[in-house]
């Protein structure tokens, strides 16, 4: 997969997040040799293909978008993703460039759990918003 | 219910339809190749020894493979509506595991309009062969003219 990361830096711990807190963005190249792996991990039958052929699957591009998120996180052993919002509003081209961003929307105690809500959003190459949802992860206090 | 390579019609649809349903059996093959191609190598997706040591007890698949299983379902269905004016909200109740047969089922739970613009609200679930609910949630279609 082509990634390219706008900034390196070591993943930030869960004890440092604040709500605002916006990770490094991430830029993927989709062109059709990256799709097709993802096509092939997901086993998508051959009666899709002729949708996949010309269009990036959307819950694809939000598995780049929670990566990116996640790469640039370092989340305790136990956390759980529980829940998942996701809004898919233009067609993306297999071929396109993305932008993928994350962006901590809450962070909350609950006892002995902690509730981390990330807001996901993935641009196009014309920054027009392709895709938008949010990430629930439960983290063990 | 399947759309693909034809025209949706509204009236083809009608609120208690069910969507076709999806059956994946996944293999811990299957969530190792998942982690290549997302580039989510998060151990407790592909690390045996480490995820056993964890609450999950063993490696869990992404959540984001489920999900890629609904999306499945719902494209099958809708064609590009879904791809272009698709709305989903779950929840992950259980973590799907490796040997897990998982069946991704849907229902149109009601069919609205909102400035003459045709919305398609379906209820989604996703239950492995012990009948443990993995995945529940809705989804809405933004029917394309």
């Amino acid at each position: 997969m082509e990634q390219n990361k706008s900034k390196d830096s070591l993943p930030i711990t869960f004890e440092q997040l604040v709500a605002g807190y916006e990770f490094p963005p991430s830029r993927y190249e989709l062109k059709l040799s990256v799709i097709a792996k993802y096509l092939e991990a997901v086993g998508k039958p051959s009666k899709l293909d002729s949708l996949a052929s010309e269009f990036v699957p959307p819950v694809a591009i939000a598995a780049y978008t929670m990566t990116a998120v996640l790469q640039s996180l370092s989340l305790p052993p136990g956390a759980i993703h529980t829940a998942q919002e996701l809004e898919f509003l233009k067609l993306v081209p297999v071929g396109a460039t993305i932008n993928c961003r994350g962006r901590v929307a809450r962070k909350l105690n609950r006892g002995k759990l902690h509730l981390l809500v990330i807001e996901l959003n993935a641009l196009n190459q014309d920054q027009e918003e392709v895709l938008s949802g949010q990430a629930t992860i439960v983290v063990p206090g | 219910m399947s759309v693909l390579n034809q025209e949706l019609k509204l009236s083809d649809l009608h609120q208690g339809d069910n969507l076709s349903s999806v059956v994946r059996h996944i293999t811990q093959r299957d969530i190792n190749r998942y982690a290549e191609a997302s580039g989510d190598f998060n151990p407790i997706h592909i690390d045996e020894s480490f995820a056993a040591q964890t609450p999950f007890g063993g490696t869990v698949a992404h959540g984001m493979l489920i999900l890629a299983y609904v999306s499945e379902m719902m494209t099958a269905a809708f064609g590009k509506s879904w791809l272009v004016g698709g709305k989903l909200s779950v929840r992950f109740k259980a973590p799907a595991r490796p040997e897990d047969i998982l069946t991704i089922t849907g229902k149109i739970d009601s069919i609205e309009h909102k400035e003459n613009v045709p919305y398609v609200n379906c209820g989604l679930e996703s239950h492995n062969q012990r009948g443990e609910t993995i995945v529940i949630g809705k989804a809405t279609v933004k029917l394309c003219s």
